[in-house]
């Protein structure tokens, strides 16, 4: 399996590039690029300046790149970090939680202290083949501190995201819940207010979900059949909708380029032969169609980009792009799903997609190899 | 410094060295102090923007740093409600406006790139934290009379055709007279006192913001003159506002009530808006109906001083126990048929008319049953009713509720006392100043 990287790269996170004559290149990766050293199967998180890798092959280890692991002879906060045979683990801007069969500990990362800002023993060891971070016994890490936050046990969480300011919980029996911030309708309820509990999204009720993900203001999730859902702000297209901020600037673009014949923004009745309805805020979940023909395996979401796989082992992505987080070699931001070429030509199956908040990475194998070992569905 | 010196003389090289001049003289000088909020991360790019700002890198690359610094403090100040995003995020959101609009006047700016830096400037203005003594004012006024003086050398045959419009005439007759707000002239501050501000008794002023410079002495006296024509008042200040303030960037709402559903807010340039919304060039919206564009509720003295130096704050305020500096004075321009909806506020109210007219009507708090707020705490002071065409059938008590009513002039001044709940929708072309006051 071998881990691609695009978007995001001011501090290194995807790949060291060497200073070309592009200046502008050096915070942006736009060609999908594979991660160094990534042998065997790993994990991949990502924070806004750092990814995590954890490899699944060896050891069990963690290794960081990007900030402060890219500045030379300043090393990560803390020092004293011995990783070995860690099973699952979370990074924030300023935590990185690591599950451990025994233990879960959340380390600061801006912090030279030598013991976890917080931690917690696992009693017992079926406990533990069940985390699934950021859930963690009773309740979940969050990305800033208070670390710990309690959940209803009622809920019997499967799996669970953190968006900028809101959750979503998938339970074991496939309903959604969500809570906290509402302002851009990234709670599903139909309207724009905060939730201070776990909610369920009433307008997937009776239907059973099988993944969540959430952005910075969005949220999807993937129902049994592998079709896609999603909420929430679509400012940049990340809900695949038609976002007319992008409409706006790509006609402003197309209207330089023509000379500037049509006077002001909206001005030509000829483009628009009919009425085009934008969607700014999505307050209750809305069906995407993705691909017409196949089903979604994974989805992700970064601040305001969303990306998924296939079935059939296509990536598509969406949203915001003008880091290149997208992967379609442009800066340009689309409000709908677009199959990443570079994996096709390359004649890669895609089976894996995370997505950091500005970037994007995917794992793929190759089609053959799939071909032969008949590689299982699942990718982990 | 490894700036190059060679084109100093040059309009170019003389724009950034005032910009350079007003920044401190070396990187060490350059305060980056921000609280652990601020993760350290985003603290690295400000110091890389920040030794680029000092360095010899190209411009493109400088843009860039200072635009992933504004990228990043623009979704902090999305995350949350705006009281509770954290001060810090607003400051670095200036930060990153000051490293883009320096990197942008950096190498020869064309005028669009001027322009573009003043957008930059102002919306670390509107959006960002003061920083630095305020230095986006600063460099702000520096971009603006470098616009200026390239504007001085252009034509302006625009303007012509604005002089050939025709505005609505005067709304006399409207009013009964047993409904009108009072008027007087310039009471006492002990008068007013007594009569007006402890009863909270509506008032119109007369004679009061007269002496204001924009009525009086300078440019703006053209727009309020002896001038019998109206269309010259209104031709006058769209070129006075153009020339002080024209590629300056404000908050303008879209949409004839801020309660309707299609309502919303943009951000244009004056000149923009002007051209768009007050003469009228705007685009016929999807559904064939010319928006409206207003500026409303903008704290535009705050954001251009120098109009500041046109009006006064009126000397009734002094009775309040407020300091001077807590009064809020926002700007409300406009074309004809701009409403507010019926509201109340929390704060006295001086509502000044400099150009133009506007209808208004007040309704008394102790009538706030029968106005029928809406229920959702987003606009509890706002009744549903439609004041001019009310729905008796939904709202059988508002026909009940007393009020008095006023078409406010050029000239006039408003006393709406706090909590009174008021109605507004302008005549003609209008631009006016409220003073909200405690």
């Amino acid at each position: 399996m071998r881990w691609f990287g695009f978007g995001f790269n001011a501090f290194a996170q995807i790949c060291v590039q060497e200073k070309s004559d592009k200046e502008e290149s050096s915070s942006a990766v736009r060609v999908p690029t594979q991660l160094k050293n990534h042998v065997g199967r790993s994990k991949i998180r990502a924070s806004w300046s750092r990814t995590a890798s954890l490899f699944l092959d060896e050891d069990r280890r963690v290794r960081l790149a990007g900030f402060s692991a890219s500045i030379s002879g300043e090393s990560l906060g803390p020092a004293v970090l011995d990783t070995r045979g860690c099973e699952d683990a979370v990074i924030s801007e300023t935590h990185l939680t690591l599950a451990f069969p025994d233990r879960i500990e959340s380390w600061d990362l801006q912090s030279k202290d030598e013991a976890p800002s917080w931690r917690t023993e696992i009693v017992h060891r079926s406990q533990s083949s069940d985390v699934h971070l950021p859930l963690v016994p009773g309740g979940y890490v969050a990305s800033e501190p208070p670390i710990f936050r309690p959940l209803p046990s009622h809920l019997q969480a499967k799996s669970l995201a953190l968006g900028g300011g809101h959750a979503i919980l998938l339970t074991a029996a496939g309903a959604v819940y969500t809570w906290g911030q509402g302002s851009h309708g990234q709670l599903g309820h139909g309207g724009l207010i905060p939730e201070e509990e776990p909610r369920t999204v009433e307008a997937l009720w009776g239907m059973s979900m099988r993944s969540v993900a959430a952005g910075g203001w969005h949220s999807v999730c993937i129902g049994d059949g592998g079709d896609l859902y999603v909420w929430g702000w679509n400012e940049s297209g990340q809900l695949g909708l038609p976002s007319r901020g992008l409409r706006k600037t790509s006609r402003q673009k197309s209207d330089l380029q023509a000379g500037g014949l049509c006077g002001s923004v909206g001005t030509c009745p000829a483009e628009d032969p009919h009425e085009e309805v934008f969607i700014s805020i999505q307050a209750f979940p809305a069906l995407v169609d993705v691909s017409p023909t196949c089903e979604i395996r994974t989805v992700s979401c970064g601040s305001r980009h969303t990306a998924a796989v296939t079935t059939t082992g296509c990536l598509y992505t969406w949203g915001w792009g003008e880091y290149g987080q997208l992967g379609h070699q442009t800066t340009a931001s689309l409000d709908e799903p677009q199959c990443v070429e570079f994996f096709r030509n390359e004649n890669l199956h895609v089976v894996d997609v995370v997505c950091g908040p500005w970037n994007t990475f995917a794992a793929a194998v190759e089609k053959e190899v799939l071909d032969l070992k008949n590689v299982p569905e699942s990718p982990l | 410094m490894t700036e190059r010196r060679t084109a100093f003389g040059s309009p170019a090289a003389s724009l950034w060295s005032k910009i350079s001049a007003s920044l401190p003289p070396d990187e060490g000088q350059f305060p980056l102090q921000f609280s652990d909020k601020v993760p350290l991360s985003v603290v690295e790019m400000l110091k890389r923007a920040r030794q680029e700002l000092y360095g010899g890198t190209t411009g493109a690359g400088r843009v860039l740093n200072a635009q992933v610094i504004l990228d990043y403090s623009w979704e902090r100040l999305n995350t949350g409600t705006w009281r509770h995003v954290d001060k810090e995020w607003r400051r670095v959101y200036s930060y990153g406006c000051l490293f883009k609009a320096a990197a942008l006047c950096r190498e020869a700016p064309s005028e669009e790139g001027i322009v573009q830096a003043i957008r930059t400037c102002d919306m670390g203005l509107l959006m960002g934290a003061a920083i630095m003594g305020n230095i986006l004012q600063v460099i702000v006024c520096i971009l603006q009379s470098e616009i200026r003086k390239l504007a001085k050398e252009e034509d302006d045959q625009d303007h012509v055709e604005a002089k050939k419009r025709k505005i609505a005439s005067s709304h006399v007759g409207l009013i009964r007279e047993e409904l009108a707000v009072p008027r007087i002239k310039c009471p006492s501050l002990e008068s007013f006192n007594a009569n007006h501000l402890l009863p909270l008794k509506p008032v119109i002023l007369e004679g009061i913001i007269d002496h204001w410079p924009a009525l009086n002495k300078r440019p703006w006296r053209f727009v309020f003159s002896r001038s019998t024509r109206i269309q010259m008042n209104i031709v006058f200040l769209d070129e006075y506002l153009r020339s002080v303030a024209g590629c300056r960037t404000v908050p303008v709402e879209v949409g004839s009530r801020y309660t309707d559903e299609d309502w919303s807010q943009t951000l244009l340039t004056v000149n923009e808006f002007i051209d768009k919304y007050i003469l009228n060039k705007g685009q016929v919206s999807e559904n064939g109906h010319k928006a409206v564009g207003y500026l409303a509720q903008h704290q535009l003295f705050d954001q251009i001083p120098e109009l500041k130096e046109d009006i006064r704050i009126p000397d009734y305020c002094c009775l309040g126990e407020g300091d001077e500096d807590d009064i809020t004075v926002n700007a409300w321009f406009g074309p004809k048929g701009t409403v507010s909806p019926l509201h109340q506020d929390p704060q006295q109210n001086f509502l000044a008319q400099v150009v133009g007219s506007k209808y208004i009507r007040l309704y008394s708090p102790e009538d706030t049953e029968k106005l029928y707020p809406h229920e959702s705490q987003l606009l509890h002071n706002t009744s549903q009713v439609e004041v001019e065409n009310p729905d008796a059938e939904r709202f059988p008590e508002f026909v009940k509720a007393a009020y008095l009513e006023c078409v406010l002039k050029p000239g006039d001044l408003l006393f709406i006392p706090v909590k009174h709940w008021h109605y507004v929708r302008s005549l003609e072309v209008s631009f006016s100043v409220s003073f909200w006051w405690s």
